[in-house]
């Protein structure tokens, strides 16, 4: 018992180190190929993790990290004791929320009656029209619907007043900013998000409509038996990835929305930082809060996963 | 689909980032040689033969136009001073970045255009050479205004030399075509404002049977914009003001909630563009400039661009400019601090007291009348032409652009301490408006807490003036009440506010 123990811990660690030097050595070529993606996320995306020390301190640019003095936790302090605190962390989820909700399953439903149109050319026609918002800046975006949204002779609130209507006040109330916020985004990315979705329908195997045509399905039917449960696993897939993204609701988006009279519920952890630290110099506050956006994330992405697993899909790692 | 999104967001960043690390490198490589060579070269001259040979001095400076200026009148600058320049052109909008990250590398050159506020704790630190003792000693660089001086301090102690600038540029721009054809005065009072405003919404002022005018454009900014100028004519002190010995923010004094009802009231009544808190520069300038709104408050020598653009659209269309609006405490206008950016001397790059004295020599000849005329007009004939004593520009912008105007941001100093040549305005409009600009230092209202420091504002100052900015926007919509105005006052005062006041207060009395 006891001898085999010892051998085993002795020996096995130099075996198992001389074979894996061996199996480096034998698929060198291979490790080669690895090299240049290692050395990536080494350099760009491992190594910088370092710089978050910063949080931990009153870094000052010219005395660099060695100099600058550690504060311990004082930035974390002041970011959970900050009275702003609970509203930006209460619209972060929010609009996260409807990003989930709202935005989320439009382009399943998009991609779905798109795969259902059977003329080719109107099909594409579509798709590209519906995905060329995606290559336009926020600015424009943000610009356009303020030209129509204006109460100084905006398009939308002109047609108002001709009908009679009182007109509304779009772009500065506290009511009006998460509808806008989310139909612009829907307007932007929905169509590009069909892609994924239209090649994962692609690869569906068309034996499966034929043969619940021949069992007497409608084209319903076919939707929600055959199509659906076919790319579950991408929308699973797609479903984690968006959980992980939380926090990461688009700081020019909502930057350039904000003003005075929505502040209350437009107010984000990346407008935050941008105001209250980034504007001030302040880096070290930044980076706590950064991180802290960071963890939370995180802690979701972690949380979606199991969850899928637990449901029997495959996750994302 | 995300990770595709992120994907080619990837790319589009690497190839921007390459792009930029390109450009920057040029950059770099550039500043960085130039550094180092100036380096050895100023450290020769320091020791062996600083009279001899001629000074290399490198500096980093703005670039407002879009290309790098030839080199005429820099070669004229070192022939005039005895020095060798390197001059690192950065453009504006990444100016900021270049110097804070030269800053970080310590790679700043010897002299550096900039704001002063970034570099406060830094000056403090002994990074930057003090240069107050020494400026006694050279004849043009001790005509600097003490009281500019005093507001480039840190700690009472002065570190910069300044760009100067007009005080006070505000006022009101109105369209005299619209006032004559109602029958209306120039604006004297801030009444007349509010009366003028009134009847170009009215009663038709372009004549044109529609109901299509409102009074007053303005845009999301509370400074530049009209607020802060309105203010000014309610009586409301610059940023801070005393009271009872004691300095408080402008926002606690009854004066600001004057100016905050007259905008509540203009807005109730439709007498000003009802996005006024979202809208921008370029479309205030388009409501003034395409006939639907007849005033416009902000910089008087915008005027010559208005009416440029708004003759265009309307042959017929007259400006004018005003000021000395008068409140019910009589008139006053706010000021900036006198100076728009600062020149700091790194000890990283300048060596010794000998260097710093042959830089500060370079600035003290760059302020003789001849060299800041060349730097502010450019070379007479090719440039310009002198009628009456006075300069005549040349028509060919282009050039002026691409040979003069650049080195403007080079200059230290201007008309109020260099005995300048003085130029012939081109309209009428725009010679006014100088005018009015000049007869503002008359009427100034100064900020007190321009040569102050407080520790709470350089940290959290601009967070706490967003509770501020909300709060004035919320009532000038009407959305929250006196009541709830003074609410959110305290919650300044409670968020850091008080700190502020304090800090700002200690280092009033320590000044006095």
């Amino acid at each position: 018992m006891n001898d085999t123990a010892i051998t085993s811990s002795v020996s096995v660690p130099g075996k198992r180190d001389s074979s894996l030097m061996r199996r480096i050595a034998k698929n060198r070529s291979i490790y080669l190929m690895i090299l240049p993606g290692f050395l990536y996320f080494a350099i760009f995306k491992y190594i910088p993790m370092s710089g978050l020390v910063i949080a931990l301190q009153d870094y000052q640019p010219y005395l660099g990290i060695t100099g600058s003095p550690w504060v311990g936790l004082k930035h974390f302090e002041r970011l959970f004791n900050d009275p702003m605190f609970f509203t930006i962390l209460r619209n972060t989820l929010f609009l996260f929320t409807m990003n989930l909700v709202i935005y989320f399953p439009v382009p399943i439903l998009i991609a779905v009656m798109l795969n259902e149109v059977r003329h080719h050319l109107f099909k594409r026609f579509v798709q590209t029209l519906i995905y060329i918002p995606h290559f336009m800046s926020w600015v424009i975006i943000v610009s356009i619907s303020f030209v129509m949204l204006s109460m100084d002779r905006g398009l939308i609130n002109e047609v108002f007043s001709m009908m009679g209507l009182e007109k509304i006040n779009f772009l500065m109330s506290n009511e009006w900013f998460r509808p806008m916020y989310i139909l612009q985004v829907i307007w932007r990315e929905a169509g590009w998000g069909t892609i994924i979705y239209l090649a994962a329908m692609a690869a569906i195997d068309p034996q499966l409509y034929e043969a619940s045509r021949m069992d007497g399905a409608n084209r319903f039917r076919q939707i929600w038996h055959i199509t659906l449960p076919s790319i579950r696993s991408v929308i699973v897939v797609l479903l984690i990835l968006k959980i992980g993204d939380v926090l990461e609701l688009g700081f020019e988006h909502i930057f350039l929305l904000l003003n005075s009279m929505n502040r209350e519920v437009a107010e984000i952890f990346d407008t935050y930082v941008y105001t209250a630290g980034l504007k001030q110099g302040q880096f070290s506050f930044s980076t706590a809060v950064g991180f802290f956006k960071s963890v939370v994330g995180l802690v979701l992405i972690m949380a979606a996963n199991w969850l899928a697993k637990k449901a029997g899909e495959e996750g994302v790692y | 689909m995300k990770s595709r999104k992120k994907r080619v967001h990837l790319l589009l960043t690497g190839l921007t980032t390459l792009a930029l690390l390109a450009g920057c490198g040029g950059n770099a490589g550039n500043g960085g040689t130039g550094a180092a060579g100036s380096e050895n070269a100023g450290q020769a001259d320091g020791t062996d033969s600083s009279k001899k040979g001629p000074v290399k001095i490198t500096m980093i400076a703005t670039l407002h136009t879009p290309e790098v200026p030839s080199d005429k009148i820099e070669k004229l600058l070192e022939e005039k001073t005895n020095t060798e320049l390197d001059i690192q052109w950065v453009p504006q909008g990444s100016y900021d970045d270049k110097v804070n990250a030269s800053f970080a590398t310590g790679t700043l050159p010897m002299a550096v255009n900039t704001g002063l506020i970034f570099f406060r704790d830094a000056i403090r630190n002994g990074q930057f050479w003090e240069i107050g003792p020494y400026l006694e000693q050279f004849p043009n660089l001790k005509n600097l205004k003490p009281e500019v001086l005093k507001n480039t301090s840190v700690d009472g102690k002065i570190y910069s030399l300044y760009q100067e600038r007009p005080l006070s540029r505000q006022g009101v721009i109105y369209r005299k075509d619209w006032a004559d054809n109602l029958g209306l005065q120039a604006p004297k009072t801030i009444d007349d404002i509010y009366n003028m405003a009134k009847l170009f919404t009215e009663k038709d002022p372009d004549k044109n049977g529609a109901n299509d005018t409102i009074g007053l454009a303005d845009r999301n900014d509370m400074i530049y914009g009209a607020f802060k100028t309105v203010s000014s004519y309610f009586g409301t002190p610059n940023g801070w003001g005393e009271q009872d010995g004691k300095l408080m923010p402008e926002f606690m004094f009854p004066e600001y909630m004057d100016t905050m009802k007259f905008i509540q009231k203009l807005h109730k009544e439709g007498l000003i563009n009802k996005d006024f808190p979202v809208t921008s520069k370029t479309d205030q300038r388009n409501l003034f400039i395409s006939g639907k709104a007849g005033l416009y408050i902000g910089s008087l020598p915008d005027v010559v661009g208005l009416l440029e653009k708004a003759v265009e659209i309307n042959p017929n269309a007259k400006m004018d400019v005003q000021n000395r609006i008068e409140g019910p405490k009589g008139v006053g206008i706010w000021s900036i601090p006198g100076y728009a950016a600062v020149v700091l001397f790194p000890k990283s790059s300048v060596k010794s007291e000998e260097q710093l004295k042959d830089v500060l020599a370079f600035y003290d000849k760059l302020m003789s009348p001849e060299l800041a005329n060349l730097m502010q007009y450019g070379i007479e004939g090719e440039h310009y032409t002198i009628k009456d004593g006075k300069v005549i520009p040349s028509t060919d912008t282009k050039l002026t652009e691409r040979e003069v105007k650049p080195y403007a941001a080079v200059a230290i100093g201007g008309p109020r301490t260099i005995q300048m040549l003085e130029s012939n305005y081109s309209t009428p409009e725009k010679a006014k408006a100088e005018e009015l600009v000049k007869d503002n230092d008359n009427i100034l209202i100064n900020d007190p807490t321009a040569p102050l420091d407080s520790k709470t504002f350089n940290e959290q100052g601009t967070r706490l003036q967003e509770i501020i900015k909300d709060a004035t926007y919320q009532f000038m919509l009407s959305s929250i009440d006196e009541a709830g105005f003074k609410a959110q006052v305290d919650r300044w005062l409670k968020e850091g506010g008080q700190q502020i006041i304090d800090e700002y207060n200690a280092s009033y009395q320590k000044g006095n």
